[in-house]
């Protein structure tokens, strides 16, 4: 075998990368303005890509029919990241490098924004933070960040909050997946009790998309604890709970950092069934909310997809509306005066409830607990916002 | 005491199915002696069959398992002929290409057909616990257990006993004397290969209702089924078998009294330490 002369096939392949990079960059300006997201639309994470997207696409049409943002339409540029962090790196690249967009959205997972975050600060383009709650993702400190949702933090001070003004319980166990969404909701939840004088007997890992939690479960059943605090994403909260009625582990109270025991599925057949029934988890928001917008939201978010948004959904849509907000406080796309409007905004009614970011870029968002009953999530603390009150203890399985 | 006996049986109820994916590595790997890295990617397949029958026409994969093994029985015959049978001979170095190949053919032609999503197959089985006294465990994995264990003990009395059996361990202990002797060593090793697929394939479909299913699910299970094969003994059925027992109770025991994310490292430091003692592995003979 020869070989063919390379000039010839290297000049053709250069010229193919310089032809398809000209094209590949899009004109700035042109008649609409582009705003970069990305989120988990395929992956384990899908079902909350699709929550987020459901929530983004609600809130681009309210803007477009009120005329768009500096007077063009909105165009939203989505960058699918599998549900992976190195994914969501790429889609930073693609949305700013190739597709030059003023501000990005996103993404999902903690594990995914915590590693976007380098990338946002070296180029210097705003990220808004919808979901995720890890609260190393605004370590950095960096002016470019902002969370619109609250964090592992507020999640662990909240249910210790609400435990101690239900029962007062010594022990707890926490069980989280063993990525940095489940570690750090863990160490927020160490310090918590830990300030509340609640004792930790167990501090339980595990690695997610396993067929068999029955071990972890038997340990933490062995320390009987009174409260177990759960980290998990949808699927594995589904099999925790299943396997938590096969091993019959009653404690007093199953309490849960959201996500996978707040999804909109949970209750329901696709989740956990009636095996979610009684589980507490912290959350966000509900469609019940007493901020204006919050139930017009709801019904339109029925209407398109007929089930109700958990606070992941509403979560984009305030995003969304926040960082189109700014733009036009700002009148124009200069990324660094975007910034800047975004730090000032001071919203007092939105339908996720008032909206100001503090010195860190994070937005201080009040949490609730909610429980589920009759396959349904009910708020029922703190008592100024329930609808319902806290069925204590949670009865054990074998009497249900 | 109670609680060791029960993770005990949690680990052999999981290692059967382990039991089932092993068997079917050392069909390939152990008798043929091809390297076969798209073993789990052809459990995934096993799963998704399995998935699509439960989804679409809404057969229990209780009884769809059958279908997944039968579709990657015949499925191995294409592969075997066209893929494998060309690498057949040639260097371990091109087997693993070949098959890592296919592999990712496979996981990545199954996101293109069924997306990234992940599925889970909820039925009533698997929310029945049974109770014996203070055991439990749920149908499902009884069902399970109870289909691998008909599944190993059939493969056992099919290769030690039947013709065709004798043959293919014939051809695991010598090939050159196996061809010289008559056996019809292209036929037989075929048989293998799609039996030893069509057993991963059948291991996806009992596991179906305990996991939930994505492309690249079976990733993990490629590297656990040759520990097991290469723990129980080159050439040997049964220890493969016994590998994937082991390995069961191993990571359930290890999940109860050190945590679930040392589970893995204990499997392969047992790994380690069964061949530092007995190199040719639990049940494994000295190759001629």
């Amino acid at each position: 075998m020869h070989c063919r002369r390379p000039a010839g096939l290297l000049g053709t392949l250069v010229s193919a990368a310089l032809l398809s990079g000209l094209l590949g960059c899009s004109q700035p300006g042109g008649d609409s303005t582009r705003i970069g997201v990305i989120t988990s639309l395929t992956g384990s994470q899908a079902a909350f890509g699709a929550a987020h997207k459901n929530g983004y696409l609600i809130a681009l049409d309210e803007i477009n029919a009120k005329g768009g943002v500096l007077g063009k339409k909105v165009e939203l540029n989505f960058y699918d990241d599998q549900s992976k962090p190195d994914q969501a790196v790429q889609g930073v690249s693609k949305l700013f490098d190739q597709d030059h967009v003023p501000v990005i959205l996103g993404s999902y997972s903690s594990e995914s924004t915590k590693a976007i975050v380098p990338s946002v600060i070296q180029r210097q383009v705003p990220l808004m933070i919808p979901t995720a709650t890890a609260d190393n993702v605004l370590d950095s400190k960096s002016p470019w960040v902002f969370r619109i949702c609250a964090g592992a933090g507020d999640y662990a001070r909240t249910t210790v909050e609400f435990l101690k003004s239900s029962g007062a319980p010594k022990t707890m166990a926490i069980v989280y997946e063993n990525t940095n969404f489940g570690q750090s909701n863990m160490r927020a939840m160490s310090e918590a009790a830990k300030a509340a004088g609640i004792t930790l007997v167990a501090v339980e890992p595990y690695e997610a998309k396993s067929p068999d939690y029955k071990a972890v479960l038997q340990r933490v059943k062995q320390a009987n604890p009174e409260v177990i605090y759960f980290c998990s994403y949808l699927l594995d909260a589904g099999t925790l709970m299943r396997q938590a009625h096969e091993v019959e582990l009653n404690p007093k109270y199953y309490t849960s950092a959201g996500t996978g025991f707040a999804a909109a599925e949970f209750p329901t057949p696709k989740g956990a069934a009636k095996n979610a029934e009684y589980t507490f988890s912290v959350s966000q928001w509900l469609p019940e909310s007493r901020w204006p917008g919050a139930k017009e939201f709801d019904a339109e978010y029925v209407r398109r997809t007929k089930s109700h948004p958990a606070y992941h959904a509403i979560e984009a849509y305030e995003a969304l509306q926040v960082v189109v907000q700014a733009i036009n406080v700002a009148r124009t796309l200069d990324r660094a005066t975007i910034r800047g409007a975004i730090r000032n905004l001071d919203l007092r009614s939105t339908p996720f409830g008032p909206i100001k970011f503090d010195a860190n870029g994070q937005n201080q968002h009040p949490v609730m607990i909610t429980q589920v009953l009759g396959g349904r999530y009910h708020v029922v603390y703190p008592a100024d916002v329930a609808d319902a009150k806290p069925v204590i203890p949670t009865p054990p399985w074998s009497q249900r | 005491m109670i609680v060791f006996f029960q993770a005990c049986l949690n680990g052999l109820l999981t290692g059967a199915l382990y039991a089932l994916i092993g068997m079917g590595l050392a069909l390939i790997f152990g008798v043929m002696r091809i390297v076969n890295f798209a073993h789990g990617a052809f459990l995934m397949v096993g799963m998704y069959v399995s998935y699509v029958l439960f989804d679409h026409f809404g057969i229990d994969p209780y009884l769809g398992f059958i279908a997944a093994g039968l579709f990657l029985f015949l499925f191995g015959q294409l592969i075997y002929r066209f893929l494998i049978r060309p690498v057949r001979d040639r260097s371990d170095f091109m087997q693993i290409l070949m098959t890592t190949g296919i592999a990712l053919i496979l996981t990545d032609g199954a996101q293109l057909i069924f997306g990234a999503d992940y599925h889970q197959v909820n039925i009533p089985l698997v929310n029945r616990t049974l109770r014996f006294g203070a055991f439990a465990a749920t149908a499902a994995s009884l069902l399970s257990f109870v289909i691998a264990t008909v599944l190993i003990a059939g493969l056992y009395l099919f290769v030690t006993r039947s013709l065709t059996g004798q043959a293919l361990r014939a051809i695991a202990q010598n090939i050159e004397v196996a061809q010289l002797v008559g056996i019809d060593v292209t036929r037989i090793q075929g048989l293998s290969f799609c039996l030893g697929i069509a057993l991963a394939g059948i291991a996806g479909g009992l596991l179906l209702p305990a996991l939930y299913l994505f492309p690249s699910v079976g990733d993990d299970y490629t590297l656990k089924a040759f520990v097991m094969v290469v723990l129980g003994g080159m050439g040997s059925i049964e220890g493969a078998a016994l590998g994937g027992l082991l390995l069961g109770v191993s990571e359930s025991l290890t999940s109860l009294y050190l945590g679930n994310q040392w589970a893995l490292a204990v499997d392969f430091a047992v790994f380690l330490v069964v061949l530092s003692l007995k190199p040719s592995g639990i049940l494994g003979r000295q190759r001629t």
